[in-house]
């Protein structure tokens, strides 16, 4: 339906998520809650952890600097004091720099990191007396100034502590948390994916089994699981099931008893007649033709009722009985035979299969009898090999059926196509049942010549 | 006098009206309405042919018709109401030698019943050698007698001339259509059942072990031959 195609499209490419399947949307969902769950926790663990690191170390660094903030304290009270002296007597400690500025003037480590790297705001903010730290960035490296006033106000004691493998720790935590949330996006969606498999799996199930009840398998059931939330959809859909195979095998069976009853009070017309037509001779003139037309009649009644019987007997489930037989030389036998002359072309040699003989002899008689009675005679019963199939086509010498009729023709009881008027019955219905029970196909083409021409296709295992 | 037939069924129109047809036919027909009228009715004189419908009133007719074979040799053809079911190889293995399905019509039982009367003769008209001999199995073809190492074979007149068809091909294989054909005067689209039915009702007399023949042997897919 294009039209139909056409309406829906856009409404899709507004609301592309509603174009992915369940499976992918499940998969997607659970993939962004893995990635939003797992970003968020490693953020904030990591936040929580640099936070508390930096805490510990800067706790560590203002203790160490308080002790020599002691000790300069109480050396750079001693009359005649150097600070220059009095910084390089301090006890060794993990600062990179310590240095005192007394005096207006910087004594201690000379280095690249103090007194230059001291900030004037830190200076003066110590200057006046109060304690403060500040964390400092010198070539590529991250540090900590810690400044405490000492001995004489304005005067202060510096100490700068290296955070360079605090910073590595923290970055290398960064890397893994980052690694880790992605590890947890792709597992979300894996377990997304496994979820939905899981959840789809009733699904998928019923949809093989309704399958195969469309397809004719009515003893197809779906099994319950022991899931409190599936069984009662495999239970109610069961017992459609049930319901529907109950009707089937009673319509069925009905038609195999109706024929069965049928036969009783045929085989009595049936004899009856024989021993009438044994005696035509004797019959008055205007009683012949009357007893003609019942005689026709009786032997079509006949073939309807071994029809009937067939075909319902087929619907009733009846197995294959397969053997190995020449499908060329059965298909000669039996066209010829159904033709009364020879009809059949085979070519090639190599059609043995596994059949049921009986009813493809059935199938290849109905299709002859069938271009006899409403295809104007048979022209060709061709047979020959096209890959793992027995290739049968049966040409007739009619006007051909009209396209429109060619599925129909093979409908129980179809009208053969226009001026006759007159049914079918049951041939080709059978024909097609039969062909189909061999895994095989059947169809109406025209044929190069005219005529219709009826295509068997049947596999040769 | 025409042959005998009898007709075992219990529907009293249907038999009337076979009787009429079949004699219509040439034959002469007795009538059972169901298993022990049927035995009776042997009891009285064998006819030359037992029409017997598989559904009587008063027992089974698998039952009946082995009662039959117990006590004779006539040809039993058994009449089904399908060719499907079991019933066809269950009715050939209590005996019976042929089957046909309902509706019955005269004209086409007259000719099942004369094919089967008529192979049922001994006749060969001098095409085969009055004695075979096939390892320890003797077949004397005339006298219709048949010996496994010295032991006289009790067979049926088609399982008898199943085995002499199968002996005068003298070793090569015959097909079970070409047994049909000439055993039961079947066309190619008579029922293979029946060969291999009573290839297994064979084996079960001629063989020591009938699991594992050796006179009566399957050519896979091909048919059956007699070894020597």
């Amino acid at each position: 339906m294009p039209a139909a195609q056409s309406v829906s499209r856009p409404r899709r490419r507004a609301r592309p998520w509603r174009s992915l399947s369940l499976r992918a949307r499940l998969e997607l969902s659970f993939g962004l809650l893995a990635l939003a769950i797992s970003a968020l926790l490693s953020v904030v663990s990591w936040v929580v952890v640099s936070r508390y690191l930096l805490a510990q170390r800067e706790q560590v660094a203002v203790t160490e600097t308080a002790l020599d903030r002691a000790s300069l304290d109480v050396a750079l009270a001693r009359p005649g004091a150097s600070p220059a002296s009095v910084v390089s007597g301090l006890p060794s400690n993990d600062a990179a720099a310590s240095v005192v500025f007394v005096d207006g003037k910087w004594y201690g480590t000379k280095s690249e990191l103090a007194p230059g790297a001291i900030p004037d705001s830190l200076l003066s903010t110590v200057s006046h007396g109060e304690g403060a730290t500040q964390r400092l960035g010198v070539d590529g490296g991250l540090y900590l100034a810690v400044g405490m006033p000492v001995g004489r106000p304005g005067e202060a004691v510096f100490e700068v502590f290296s955070l360079v493998e605090l910073d590595q720790t923290l970055t290398t935590m960064g890397l893994v948390l980052a690694s880790v949330a992605v590890v947890t996006t792709f597992v979300g969606a894996a377990l997304g994916r496994r979820a939905s498999g899981v959840a789809l799996r009733p699904l998928t199930e019923l949809t093989r089994v309704a399958g195969d009840v469309a397809g004719g398998r009515l003893d197809a059931r779906l099994v319950p699981r022991g899931d409190p939330d599936l069984d009662p959809l495999a239970v109610s859909f069961n017992r459609t099931v049930n319901e529907l195979e109950h009707r089937v095998q009673a319509d069925s069976r009905f038609a195999v008893d109706v024929s069965h009853e049928l036969r009783t009070p045929l085989t009595t017309m049936l004899n009856s007649m024989e021993v009438i037509t044994n005696r035509r001779a004797l019959l008055p003139d205007s009683v012949r033709e009357p007893v003609d037309l019942l005689a026709d009649d009786l032997a079509r009644f006949r073939t309807l009722v071994v029809d009937l019987l067939e075909i319902s007997r087929h619907d009733a489930g009846e197995g294959l009985v397969l053997e190995r037989a020449d499908v060329g030389e059965l298909t000669r036998r039996a066209a010829d035979a159904a033709a009364g002359r020879a009809v059949t072309h085979v070519e090639g040699a190599d059609l043995v299969g596994a059949v049921d003989k009986r009813r493809l002899e059935r199938v290849v008689a109905n299709l002859v009898g069938n271009a006899e009675t409403h295809g104007g005679g048979c022209r060709q019963v061709r047979v020959e090999r096209i890959g793992d199939a027995a290739h049968i086509t049966v040409d007739d010498a009619g006007p051909g059926i009209a396209t429109a009729q060619r599925t129909r023709v093979f409908d129980r009881f179809a009208r053969a196509g226009g001026d006759s008027g007159q049914g079918v019955g049951l041939g080709l219905a059978i024909v097609q049942r039969h062909v189909a029970a061999h895994g095989g196909t059947v169809h109406a083409e025209e044929s190069p010549e005219g005529g219709a021409r009826l295509v068997v296709d049947l596999p040769l295992r | 006098m025409g042959r005998r037939v009898l007709l075992v069924e219990d529907d009293a129109r249907v038999r009337r009206v076979l009787r009429l047809a079949l004699e219509d036919e040439g034959f002469t027909v007795l009538e059972a309405a169901d298993g022990r009228q049927c035995l009776e009715r042997l009891a009285e004189g064998e006819p030359d042919v037992v029409l017997l419908d598989l559904m009587l009133p008063d027992r089974d007719g698998f039952s009946v018709c082995r009662e039959v074979r117990r006590g004779s040799e006539v040809p039993v053809i058994m009449v089904t109401a399908r060719t499907d079911s079991h019933d066809v190889v269950a009715g050939l293995e209590s005996g019976a030698d042929d089957y046909v399905t309902k509706p019955l019509v005269a004209k086409e039982l007259a000719a099942r019943i004369r094919a089967l009367l008529r192979r049922t003769e001994p006749l060969l008209g001098g095409r085969a050698p009055r004695q075979i001999v096939s390892g320890d199995l003797v077949i004397g073809v005339e006298e219709g007698v048949v010996t496994l190492s010295g032991a006289p074979v009790g067979l049926t007149r088609t399982e008898f001339r199943l085995l002499v068809e199968l002996a005068t091909a003298e070793g090569r294989i015959c097909s079970r259509e070409q047994l049909l054909d000439r055993v039961w005067g079947y066309d190619y689209f008579g029922d293979s059942r029946i060969v291999d039915v009573h290839i297994r009702r064979l084996r079960t007399k001629v063989e020591r072990d009938p699991a594992n023949p050796r006179h009566v042997v399957t050519a896979r897919g091909l048919g059956y031959r007699l070894a020597g």
